[in-house]
């Protein structure tokens, strides 16, 4: 039986000027979850995620990672299970070549060599950057650096990966790109946990949301149910919209209809002439 | 702070303006103009390392406990009080046991002969550098670094100056702010900020590139939007308040100047040898 | 009286590419147009030459005019261009000036620069704060307000200068859901009231569909689609040029290829 990836038990973490960022959180993340955490800024969202590589440590209350309690673990040790790739891809780059940035962290992680440059070489495929390896990164557009910063994080090889707001600032070539990486981390057995203000991106790319809200969790479940009208006025109260597939849906009584995809399909169904009766 | 002297400027130009936007400071010393305060501050500081031994030291000292008393400031100076111990502390060891060409030991233990002239020099010194440090104290607890900048702006300093000099004191908590980002971004990559010394070394490069490129990057931005809000406008900005001065605090503030410089030239010259 | 680009092409210093090639536009007064395009496109390029930074601040080489309220940007000075159009970016952050220790101190600096008398300043400060509705935050330190506030500030401050026009590069774009709806009414409102003329670039198709009039989009450089928003943001060439229809759009277009029946489509469109 395997245990969680990530289990954190009645969380509490107050700053120093003592405000209390997370109350009380409560989560488990299984291996392999596609997951996304919703809320406005100040929700606690990117408070959480920095408790499972050991760059915030717990007031009260414990988060484990692989089994094992985080507790003053150091962050470089812990960057081997958990990856975080931050909002802002111009606060760490700092190599003259694409390829050096992204050997950054695996170099830290030991490898040398041969395996660092094929580790290096594999992420740029991912993220699309293949031919510019030897470019220097503030060469590449804003979209491009955020697709670096990505390869950074892929290059660890981390069993989870934390996306803070991948898709701000991308065009939609850009947003494909990330959806697409997404999938082929996840089809490679990696958990990805992306926190994002774009519901339809959300509703279109995670299998599992929480809503956040003043520091704690107020919805947990998969994107049909937590962006169904039942559960609209707890969306509400964080001042959260539903994607416009479940809005539509709803009016058009249909159910649950998160995406496009659902919603047509649930409207193809409503609108087939009935099937006749038994016998 | 009413007196028979004549005013310059009473301060009152309301027309509008909201209490909160640069409220006249009340109290005893507080309340002198921004400008009379700096001045005071830098012939404080002036004066003790220009005047030697101990009559420098000791007379700004017994100055700014006068101001300290009448402003009211006791426990607040002692934050930059302690901050001065690391530079005290090893100017007291090094005068005391390594004073050059001194004879005239206090007591021999082993290798070590520390000397009266060494302690002389290191407590002399010492008191110089609280006395600086004092006087910034004052300066920094009884006037809003705004106020100072808005009255030096009144007075006609280059617009360029001032902003250098106000907008410097705010980035400071960006940078520290974006420092942090950085630090955070890196470690999350596996650099190893916690553990052995010699690997933490390595570290200066992530931490340093980012900090520099991004700054550079946003000093651009920075410099279209103050352009966008008429930052290279010729003519004088208009103060939003001006803080009362005296004929008595411009009589002391020219004292003072004079005073200062002719102390610095005297004590240069030789002339104060005579002070103890 | 608009800001119009008249067939301009504009190289960045010591570059030989064109960044931007034969652009021309027109935004009048009151009315807001809405810029799209991938990124690199171009589009701060065409703010920064749209506010006069470009060439005026920055250098580089412009073909072409760019002229605002009968003003050619080309040899104005920036405080002169500062009055007739603003400039707004992606960081609220950059654009405070760091000096102030109020919201509305800061919100004064400009009219300050132009030394204009005290009780036109404050004259001024109330409007651009009263006109945000955000009087409530004048007091506030403006390193302690969130993004939304911040921008709002930025925008504030910007405002004071009494600009004809006002130029937005990705104003939302760090923004949350929250921030971004106050951004998006607070500039409605500015362009129905006041009259003042909007170039909101935006990767949010959903925000510009709701207070665009007309939008434009920029591919490599050149403009390549524009017309009024409704039909240009359904124009089926945008995901090639590399912009995400608003989600409507998205919606009706993949019920129409299901074939679902035309009641079905209407009632769908018919939502907001």
């Amino acid at each position: 039986m395997s245990n969680p990836l990530v289990e954190v038990s009645d969380l509490v973490f107050v700053y120093p000027n003592g405000v209390r960022a997370l109350d009380s959180i409560d989560l488990r993340i299984e291996r392999g979850e596609r997951l996304a955490i919703i809320g406005q800024n100040g929700s606690g969202k990117s408070t959480l995620v920095r408790h499972f590589v050991g760059l915030l440590h717990a007031t009260s209350g414990e988060v484990r990672v692989d089994g094992q309690p985080v507790g003053r673990r150091h962050v470089a040790e812990l960057a081997r299970t958990v990856a975080i790739a931050f909002q802002n891809p111009d606060r760490q780059i700092f190599a003259a070549r694409v390829r050096d940035e992204v050997g950054f962290g695996p170099r830290n992680l030991g490898l040398r060599g041969a395996v660092l440059h094929e580790r290096v070489g594999a992420a740029l495929r991912v993220v699309g950057l293949d031919g510019r390896g030897d470019a220097n990164p503030y060469d590449l557009g804003y979209s491009q650096r955020k697709l670096l910063a990505l390869a950074c994080v892929v290059a660890m090889d981390a069993p989870l990966v934390v996306l803070d707001e991948p898709t701000t600032g991308q065009d939609a070539r850009g947003v494909r790109r990330i959806e697409a990486i997404m999938a082929e981390l996840a089809a490679g057995g990696t958990t990805v946990v992306a926190i994002s203000h774009d519901m339809r991106f959300v509703a279109e790319n995670a299998a599992r949301v929480v809503v956040m809200r003043a520091g704690r969790i107020v919805d947990d479940g998969p994107p049909a149910t937590v962006f169904s009208e039942p559960s609209w006025p707890v969306l509400g109260s964080t001042y959260l919209e539903p994607p416009l597939a479940a809005r539509v849906g709803a009016r058009l009584g249909l159910g649950p209809t998160p995406t496009e995809r659902t919603l047509v399909a649930r409207a193809l169904e409503a609108s087939a002439p009935r099937v006749s009766g038994p016998g | 702070m009413a007196s028979a002297a004549r005013v310059i400027g009473s301060g009152d130009t309301r027309a509008g303006l909201p209490a909160f936007v640069q409220p006249l400071p009340s109290g005893p010393y507080r309340s002198l103009n921004p400008t009379t305060k700096g001045v005071i501050a830098v012939s404080e500081a002036l004066v003790a390392f220009a005047v030697r031994g101990w009559s420098g030291p000791l007379a700004v000292l017994l100055a700014l406990a006068l101001t300290a008393a009448v402003a009211r400031l006791g426990r607040s100076l002692l934050p930059f009080l302690i901050a001065t111990v690391p530079i005290t502390a090893s100017i007291l060891l090094v005068n005391t046991f390594l004073f050059p060409g001194a004879t005239d030991r206090i007591v021999t233990i082993g290798p070590f002969a520390p000397t009266w002239t060494g302690l002389t020099a290191a407590v002399q010194a010492t008191l110089r550098v609280v006395a600086f440090a004092m006087s910034v104290a004052v300066l920094v607890l009884t006037t809003r670094p705004d106020e100072l900048v808005a009255d030096l702006e009144r007075r006609g300093a280059p617009r360029g100056v001032t902003f250098v000099i106000g907008a410097t004191v705010r980035t400071i908590p960006r940078v520290v702010q974006r420092a942090r980002e950085i630090t955070e971004a890196q470690r999350a990559r596996g650099l190893d900020t916690e553990g052995r010394v010699w690997r933490r070394v390595r570290g200066v490069l992530p931490l340093a590139a980012p900090l520099v490129f991004g700054s550079l990057n946003e000093v651009e931005e920075q410099t279209m939007a103050l352009e966008a809000r008429a930052f290279s406008a010729t003519g004088r900005r208009t103060p939003l308040r001006v803080f009362p001065d005296h004929v008595a605090q411009r009589a002391l503030r020219w004292m003072l100047a004079i005073g200062t410089t002719a102390l610095i030239i005297l004590s240069i010259a030789g002339a104060l040898a005579f002070l103890p | 009286m608009t800001l119009t680009l008249e067939a301009v092409t504009y190289r960045y210093p010591g570059t030989a590419r064109p960044a931007l090639a034969d652009i021309s536009l027109e935004i009048a007064p009151g009315a807001v147009l809405g810029l799209v395009g991938a990124n690199e496109a171009g589009k701060s390029t065409l703010c920064l030459l749209a506010a006069g930074l470009a060439p005026a601040t920055i250098g580089g080489r412009i073909e072409g005019r760019v002229v605002i309220d009968g003003l050619a940007t080309v040899a104005a000075r920036p405080s002169e261009l500062a009055q007739r159009c603003g400039i707004l970016f992606q960081n609220a952050e950059t654009q405070l000036s760091g000096t102030a220790a109020t919201v509305w101190e800061e919100v004064a600096f400009g009219p300050r620069n132009l030394s204009l008398s005290l009780a036109e300043i404050a004259e001024r400060t109330d409007w651009a704060l009263g006109i945000l509705g955000i009087e409530a935050l004048a007091p506030r330190e403006p390193g302690r307000l969130s993004g939304g506030q911040a921008q709002l500030v930025a925008l504030a401050a910007v405002l004071a200068m009494r600009p004809a026009y006002l130029v937005l590069d990705e104003p939302t774009s760090q923004l949350d859901p929250q921030g971004t709806k106050m951004v998006g009414s607070a500039l409605q409102r500015l362009a129905h009231d006041t009259g003042v003329g909007l170039l909101v670039v935006e990767h949010k198709t959903d925000l510009l569909a709701s207070i665009a009039e007309r939008c434009l989009v920029l591919a490599d450089g050149r403009i390549v689609g524009g017309g009024p928003s409704a039909e240009l943001l359904a124009d089926p060439r945008l995901d090639g040029w590399g912009v995400e229809p608003p989600s409507a759009v998205r919606i009706e277009r993949a019920a129409r290829s299901a074939g679902l029946a035309e009641a079905m489509l209407s009632a769908i469109a018919a939502l907001p």
